[in-house]
């Protein structure tokens, strides 16, 4: 167990196919999180969410012959999806409904959230199945992977755009990168994307110019439902096949550390789930030699904690800095 | 007015779980084929039954003693989260703080071998030392370099996670055990029973000292008036002269101690040894119970003892009826959501009254 075989298998392409299958769960929830940050509206329920959407794809398209028994085989994963993306949806509602109407403290109901989710699915997965583990004896389906035809043959290309299996990745992955560019644009180069950051940065300034910042914090919150849904829906119905008791095991919590990690910039939070989705990748390749997986799977935590004090360190610096050329202006 | 507000808050917080409970009854219903006597379980299965038959004799203590037991740890969690909520810090640091000290005094209780009562001190203080030094690291974080509490405590929940695995895994585990667990630990360093037949231990007590403690240092000390100044307005705190990032530092510290120790209760008192996957998630059900108590120390006693209750009532009606004990997060949620909605009792008004004048309306119409 040499350093080279640690290096050679790390520099491989089943390597990067290894990450962006683990980065995915983080990127999707991020970007979620990302929109109702951006809104002023931080979401600490991505990970009830993914976990509530994750339950609900299962459930249905698992339950979907019975359920929709006209409907064509092929579509079971699509209604498992669109329910589960309709139940995270809704979740983003009910947060802005309890925080915009009720003024409930948004961190207080998206914890509420979370704890609803683990509850609600532990719960309703019993009634449904009579298990509390795992929904392993309900034959869900899987959403479809996409495979790029031709490239298999190429040695390091077939790998790296297919998968080690060559079957190709998820959709989810692909959705996830798409999402991304989707993103970027509507923050940067739509009047809606602005209203949105205005209404985060400066709420009584976006008023005074009248948007309507409510109607944009519902929006971005719904938005952010969607996200994680697809984050949740990917763990069990891509990644996994199944749903099991507490799957999302805080990647939700960790898509909100992605954030602010990639500074609150959608291709900066899509480098930073991939730095996570690396050292979780790292750390199971590693925990079959010499060093324990666990440190290793301390690295992005502890990365983020630093990108933090160097973000307010920096920040501090130019704060200072302009009340510096201020006084001197005035002075002279 | 001023009484009449005293009296108005405790009547909403029990209009409050009274909703939140009978929601939890409708959803029950809807899953279960025996709704009343899952409900009956829920809500009386913790109290001792007192038997006559053969004389006097008290049965069921070991729920008693459940109730109890769980009410600790809760209670301890609580007031952890009600000083740092009271200065309106969000730490959601409890987890890893609780994990840590589990760690601490399992390292102590296998590492060090010591006569009685100094092994046990050794390991509850070792317990609280971590907590506090693990509190402290965001407490410093964001008083001095604004960094936000809830990712900084949500990343050392993760960091202190494997630290916990990692320890276990490859110095304090059992190899001869059958599960990942340390050896139990050895008498000296356990908790002693309070009373037979439970796992009520010594640190019931040590929680009960721990609220007058934690209530005396939020009503009766100078640091405790910072808090609430601090929590009320900081830009105001700090023009008052309160030394407003020591504070912010102090209080999330402090509150590790009580987390630290709540991890101690579930190493030294309940499991007697380590064991992975300790207790997720129990962290975070210190929220619940601060919130019921509005951060009063004196009422987190009582909301723990209720939340306590509806715990073991919940994993009590798991083993005797058709639904599971996760019916409990589901009305802690909604407690949760309920209590902090300071509009939902005006909304609702006015949503009435709408309803009422579109009615009358109508009839008008009509």
């Amino acid at each position: 167990m040499s350093l080279e075989v640690v290096l050679q298998s790390i520099f491989s392409a089943a390597f990067i196919a290894t990450v962006i299958r683990v980065a995915t769960p983080l990127i999707l929830p991020a970007m979620g999180g990302l929109l109702s940050d951006l809104g002023g509206v931080i979401n600490i329920a991505l990970e009830g969410i993914m976990l509530a959407a994750a339950f609900t794809g299962v459930i249905v398209s698992g339950f979907a012959p019975q359920w929709f028994p006209g409907a064509p085989a092929w579509s079971y994963p699509w209604l498992g999806a669109l329910a589960g993306v309709l139940v995270g949806m809704a979740m983003g509602w009910l947060i802005a409904f309890f925080h915009l109407e009720l003024k409930t403290d948004i961190i207080l109901t998206g914890l509420a959230m979370n704890i609803l989710a683990s509850g609600a699915t532990v719960f309703l997965m019993f009634s449904f199945t009579g298990d509390k583990g795992s929904t392993s004896t309900l034959a869900s389906a899987r959403l479809p992977s996409l495979q790029i035809p031709f490239v298999n043959n190429v040695p390091v290309l077939g790998t790296l755009l297919n998968g080690e299996n060559g079957t190709g990745y998820n959709i989810m992955s692909y959705l996830a990168f798409v999402l991304v560019v989707v993103i970027w644009i509507f923050l940067y180069r739509t009047p809606a994307g602005v209203h949105l950051r205005a209404t985060g940065e400066m709420p009584d300034a976006a008023q005074s110019v009248g948007i309507d910042i409510r109607r944009v914090r519902y929006q971005a919150l719904v938005a952010s439902g969607f996200c994680a849904a697809l984050g949740g829906l990917y763990l069990s119905m891509g990644y996994l096949s199944i749903f099991q008791a507490n799957m999302t095991a805080g990647r939700g919590f960790i898509a909100l550390a992605v954030i602010f990690l990639g500074n609150r910039h959608p291709i900066g939070a899509l480098i930073a789930a991939l730095i996570f989705g690396t050292a979780s990748a790292l750390g199971t390749r590693l925990g079959t030699m010499a060093i324990p997986p666990q440190i290793v799977e301390m690295i992005p935590p502890a990365v983020t904690i630093a990108a933090l004090i160097i973000y307010n360190i920096r920040r501090r610096a130019r704060i200072n800095a302009a009340a510096r050329r201020f006084q001197e202006q005035a002075t002279s | 007015m001023r009484g009449m507000a005293k009296f108005v808050e405790p009547v909403r917080i029990l209009a409050v779980v009274l909703i939140a409970l009978a929601i939890g009854f409708v959803i029950t219903a809807l899953v279960s084929k025996e709704p009343a006597q899952a409900y009956t379980a829920l809500l009386t299965g913790p109290l001792p039954r007192i038997s006559f038959e053969n004389g006097f004799a008290i049965k069921n203590i070991n729920r008693f003693g459940n109730w109890l037991e769980e009410s600790t740890t809760l209670i301890l969690l609580g007031l952890a989260v009600s000083i740092v909520f009271r200065a309106r810090q969000f730490s959601l640091g409890a987890e890893g703080q609780m994990l840590l000290g589990a760690l601490m005094t399992a390292v102590i209780a296998l590492k060090l071998s010591l006569p009685f009562p100094a092994h046990m001190l050794l390991a509850l203080a070792a317990a609280m030392i971590i907590g506090f030094l693990w509190g402290l690291i965001p407490g410093l974080l964001k008083a001095y370099l604004s960094v936000d509490e809830i990712v900084s405590t949500l990343m050392l929940n993760v960091i202190a996670l494997q630290l916990f695995d990692l320890l276990l895994f490859n110095w304090l585990r059992d190899p001869a055990a059958g599960f990942v667990g340390t050896a139990p630990f050895p008498a000296s360093a356990v908790l002693p029973l309070l009373i037979p037949g439970t796992r009520v231990s010594l640190m019931t007590i040590l929680m009960l000292i721990a609220v007058v403690v934690a209530w005396f240092l939020m009503a009766r000390t100078p640091f405790g008036f910072e808090l609430k100044m601090l929590g009320a307005n900081r830009k105001f705190a700090e023009y008052g002269g309160v030394n407003t990032k020591r504070v912010i530092a102090l209080s999330m510290a402090v509150s590790g101690i009580l987390a630290g120790l709540a991890g101690a209760h579930l190493s030294m008192g309940l499991l007697k040894r380590l064991t992975i996957n300790l207790s997720p998630g129990l962290g975070f059900e210190g929220i619940v119970v601060a919130l019921l108590a509005r951060n009063d120390p004196r009422w987190v006693l009582l909301a723990g003892l209720f939340y306590g209750y509806l715990r073991t009532g919940a994993q009590i009606m798991e083993r005797s009826s058709d639904v599971t004990r996760e019916v409990v997060l589901i009305i802690q949620a909604i407690i949760i959501l309920l209590i902090t909605a300071e509009r939902l009792f005006p909304f609702v008004q006015q949503w009435v009254q709408l309803r009422r004048s579109r009615g009358e309306a109508v009839v008008e119409a009509g």
